[in-house]
């Protein structure tokens, strides 16, 4: 190892960062504050996106869509006996849910419809259903963010469905719905199929969409051809599709974000470019002193690196740490708001730790390199200086 | 074109990199054209001062460079999940036409660099530095090479469509007539197999004879004999499966990443090998990366036999 890193020369290069204090203060502070926000963001972005892939994890493999010029229908129940006669599909259920516009508190709740003896396509509806208390058909279940905007519109035991008509539907709220990420079940109010057809004015026959379950995960593909085949007039999402429009979803938020923040990089730069081009009088006279007893060029280069590298790996660990107390510790206040969204019904949801190490190299890459790049002209400058010129 | 933050870091990265190429090249023109170490006028004196520079910048780029192919290679498998199609590294280089030669002229650049570097620490050794032309000379080269794989990497980056359907490397790497491939098939294996040995005994007859440039020849012709053998046949034994020709599926998780050490053991003992024409304490280490590149391939095909007692 001491044939590649020269221990004597470390020990100098501390030294004389030490000796130039403030300024070396002042860039790492910046440049610790930028690898902070920028690990930050990533942070928060692949926890969001794992909790959701969670999620997604949890849905059956394929959702079943009917599509009339272009737009979103309702879709005939009939249709599941005929999916379900697809070799290969496991379940089908037909869907009934939407989204409820509570006019009082601007926000839109989630209605998700069940049945209750029917098997559930979700572990967290089954949940419900199999509770100690049971599920009663007449009540309402709701989110925890849900209840608390009910409570602020003093809906304490009930809640009043407004109709397609204009008539109103009272319907007590039973009790509260869990699932295991926030995410999935702040905004829920789940109700039985019934109660859901007459809020929306929805016939029998129909239903939101159909969801389909499979149990090898290599036929996916085969059912689902088969299901856009049999009815043209649908539009057939398998899982896959969605983990990937999720992941193109964040990466294209986090890409954005990046490409602002080239800005920021960019003029961290010229900062660094110009502190390190301006040297005090003692700095000169240190060259000045180390050429004179007989270091090369190359030799002060070489310092100067080592110096740079002290400041860029301290900078980049402290930011990144910093960063996962920030996240993980307090929960990212301010920044997570970006991804949160402007509802009034905001999910609270929790940023559950992941150690995601992809992006830890990405941020290396986006500090230390920038950072050793901005040095090379300014440390060649100082190295090339005569010992006779500086001295003088 | 996606914009993921992989992506957008590999682009600022170029960038950077072409700013201080165009710097270095600059140096290195003026270098190759005036320097002329006989003369004592002032400006071979700013000339050899300049050479500090532009050999600075090139080794900047070389150390940044060799993480940055392997972040580019774990990009491509990250990429490999929005694709539609793709299910590792190659499908993702089959997006685009120049996948294929994008991939080349990386490993070729990251040989050229290192050259470089060997070229430059037996040149800074002697006073009289007696390959200060040669090295810009092949830096002048090493540019034009370089900003043709950014600029292609740029294209390639550029025209990916999401929801366009790519190979998987099992058609690529398949034995039909029109994969990419479909040439080194017509081999038979055991005439493969014996050549890849072959090749490896004559590495260590030269080793023996401390020949430098059989031993170079050797390591060059290895190169190539190890990527076809691992492709034809090495390869299957990872996977153990015998319809499986990809050479990026190895570097995934599922085979606990051995193709980063397959490749980088194979990078190690080819390079150094070639490198003893400059060096001659290069080659114990070259033989032992050799060595235990064989040992693992071979490892493999043995664990392979034991398990099952049949060959694939």
């Amino acid at each position: 190892m001491n044939k590649y890193i020269n221990l004597y020369l470390l020990e100098y290069s501390i030294n004389s960062l030490l000796r130039q204090k403030y300024k070396n203060i002042f860039i790492t502070t910046i440049l610790t504050f930028l690898i902070f926000i920028l690990s930050s963001m990533f942070f928060i972005t692949s926890s969001i996106k794992n909790e959701l892939q969670f999620s997604v994890e949890s849905l059956p493999e394929i959702t079943v869509q009917k599509l009339i010029s272009g737009k979103h229908y309702d879709i005939e129940v009939d249709r599941v006996n005929e999916i379900l006669s697809i070799t290969g599909v496991n379940d089908a259920t037909a869907r009934v849910w939407g989204y409820y516009y509570f006019v009082n508190a601007g926000v839109n709740f989630t209605l998700v419809g069940i049945e209750q003896f029917e098997k559930q396509y979700k572990d967290s509806l089954q949940n419900l259903v199999d509770s100690s208390k049971g599920f009663d058909e007449s009540n309402a279940y709701i989110g925890q963010g849900v209840k608390e905007i009910m409570r602020k519109n003093y809906f304490k035991e009930y809640f009043n469905f407004i109709l397609p008509d204009g008539s109103l539907k009272k319907i007590n709220i039973g009790g509260t719905f869990k699932s295991d990420t926030n995410l999935e079940s702040n905004d829920v109010i789940v109700l039985s199929k019934e109660n859901m057809r007459s809020i929306y004015g929805m016939s029998e026959e129909y239903a939101t969409d159909i969801v389909v379950k499979v149990a090898n995960p290599d036929e996916v593909a085969t059912v689902a051809a088969k299901i856009k085949l049999l009815y043209p007039d649908t539009r057939v999402i398998t899982k896959n599709d969605l983990k990937v429009s999720y992941q193109n979803i964040f990466d294209y938020k986090s890409g954005v974000f990046l490409a602002l923040f080239i800005v920021s990089l960019f003029t961290f730069f010229i900062i660094v470019f110009d502190k390190a081009s301006g040297l005090s009088s003692s700095e000169r006279k240190e060259i000045g002193v180390l050429k004179a007893i007989g270091w090369s060029l190359d030799d002060v280069l070489k310092e100067k690196f080592y110096e740079g590298a002290l400041i860029s790996v301290f900078a980049y660990l402290l930011g990144v740490f910093l960063a996962l107390g920030f996240v993980y510790g307090f929960g990212a206040p301010l920044l997570r708001d970006i991804f949160s969204g402007y509802s009034e019904l905001k999910t609270a949801f929790e940023l559950p730790f992941v150690l995601d190490v992809q992006t830890m190299v990405l941020v290396f890459f986006l500090s230390v390199p920038i950072y050793i790049a901005s040095i090379i002209i300014p440390s060649w400058r100082v190295a090339s200086m005569d010992a006779d010129e500086v001295m003088r | 074109m996606i914009l993921s933050p992989e992506i957008l870091t590999i682009y600022i990265l170029n960038f950077l990199f072409f700013v201080f190429g165009l710097i270095a090249l600059n140096l290195s023109v003026k270098i190759y054209l005036k320097y002329d170490k006989n003369s004592s006028e002032p400006i071979q004196y700013t000339l050899e001062r300049q050479s500090y520079l532009a050999s600075t910048i090139i080794k900047y780029i070389f150390i940044v460079k060799v993480p940055l192919f392997l972040f580019f290679i774990f990009t491509l498998d990250k990429l490999s999940n929005v694709l539609s199609g793709a299910m590792c590294g190659a499908g993702v280089l089959d997006a685009t036409d120049y996948g294929t030669m994008l991939i080349t002229l990386k490993v070729l650049n990251i040989y050229l660099f290192a050259l470089w570097l060997v070229l430059n620490t037996e040149d800074v050794k002697h006073e009289n530095q007696p390959y200060i032309k040669i090295k810009f000379a092949l830096f002048i080269v090493l540019f034009a090479l370089f900003l043709s794989e950014i600029l292609i990497e740029s294209y390639t980056f550029y025209n990916f469509e999401i929801d366009k359907l790519v190979s998987c490397c099992g058609t690529l790497y398949s034995s039909t007539s029109d994969s990419i491939v479909s040439n080194i098939f017509a081999i038979d294996n055991k005439i493969l197999v014996s050549i890849f040995y072959a090749n490896f005994a004559l590495i260590t007859f030269a080793y023996v004879f401390k020949s430098k440039y059989m031993y170079a020849i050797s390591n060059l012709l290895f190169i190539v004999v190890s990527i076809v053998s691992l492709i034809m046949f090495f390869g299957t034994y990872i996977y153990e499966l015998p319809s499986h020709h990809c050479p990026f599926c190895y570097l995934q998780s599922d085979y606990y990443y051995v193709g980063y050490l397959l490749y980088a053991l194979l990078f190690m003992g080819t390079f150094n090998g070639i490198m003893v024409l400059f060096k001659d304490d290069l080659f114990k280490l070259s033989l032992i990366s050799n060595l235990l590149f064989v040992i693992l391939v071979s490892g493999y095909v043995v664990v392979y036999f034991l398990k099952n007692g049949v060959f694939l």
